[in-house]
């Protein structure tokens, strides 16, 4: 490889951080945001069919996702949490987007902190569930909260370049 | 006291806001803009005694809103409630004048750590 390329390659995310790393900033952000008591269990549970999920994006010498993935009444329910509602409060879908987005914000914010410099964090977005590009560049929480699936995912960016960009993407 | 809590998310602005009732501020008057630019014209409508923002919103962040409130003379007490708390972020934040950096996930100790100097 050239050395021009070569300051192309990205690092994959799991050189600079593990799923424990990430366990622990999200326990910091549970019992923060959602509450004393509530605790992502780090036990993984079958996923659901049909999910949402919010993330947002660093840019940088490390560019991907975080991304936070569960499933509707699950979204709700972390609103209700975030929100501090009680019924019979009303959650819009509007509601759900933006605490699920704040999750991944804060979330990702603590990630971007443990990158190189000089990186930045966009705006949280939510929708289905944004595409990994390749295991080597992936560092995953499969979690549950009350009981329910929930995954973190840290995840490089579809078409960042990579060490084995010659491989086949999977 | 008049305080100003800036965030482009509603359900942060209300997180920001119970913890400030949790830290022992619930005797302030709180209003409340959902970005920079609406904070700056509030600043110079409402005239708080204290800006709390986040950094990264759109149409203004809220460096932008901090550089914008000095440049015209503004001296309103303002600090960040971010979920970025990086060295780089907040030496950049003091050098534009922010009084303190909260990062996110945050507590009403943490609250109280950075305010009481401000709004004691």
């Amino acid at each position: 490889m050239s050395e021009h390329a070569s300051s192309l390659v990205q690092q994959p995310i799991t050189d600079v951080l593990d799923a424990t790393t990430v366990q622990r900033i999200a326990d910091d952000v549970w019992t923060a945001l959602v509450g004393d008591g509530e605790v992502l269990v780090p036990l993984p549970v079958p996923a659901p069919e049909q999910t949402v999920s919010a993330w947002v994006q660093i840019t940088g010498p490390w560019c991907g996702a975080v991304v936070v993935t569960c499933d509707q009444p699950t979204g709700v329910a972390l609103t209700e949490c975030l929100l501090r509602a009680r019924p019979p409060a009303v959650i819009e879908p509007e509601d759900v987007d933006d605490a699920l987005g704040e999750l991944a914000n804060v979330l990702g914010g603590n990630v971007k902190s443990l990158l190189p410099e000089p990186s930045s964090l966009g705006l949280p977005q939510t929708g289905p569930t944004p595409p990994a590009s390749r295991p080597e560049d992936l560092c995953r929480v499969d979690a549950q909260w009350r009981g329910q699936s929930l995954t973190i995912t840290v995840q490089g960016a579809t078409g960042a370049p990579h060490a084995e960009r010659n491989e086949v993407p999977q | 006291m008049k305080i100003l809590v800036t965030d482009d998310s509603r359900v942060m602005r209300q997180i920001v806001i119970r913890t400030l009732r949790q830290a022992g501020y619930d005797d302030h008057e709180i209003i409340q803009a959902e970005d920079g630019r609406e904070a700056l014209q509030m600043v110079g409508a409402e005239k708080p005694d204290l800006v709390l923002s986040d950094w990264n919103m759109p149409e203004m962040s809220g460096i932008e809103c901090l550089e914008a409130l000095r440049a015209s003379g503004s001296q309103v007490p303002f600090g960040f409630v971010t979920s970025e708390g990086s060295p780089e972020m907040r030496e950049k934040a003091a050098n534009a004048g922010a009084l303190f950096l909260i990062a996110k996930p945050f507590t009403e100790e943490t609250f109280r750590e950075a305010l009481d100097g401000v709004l004691a």
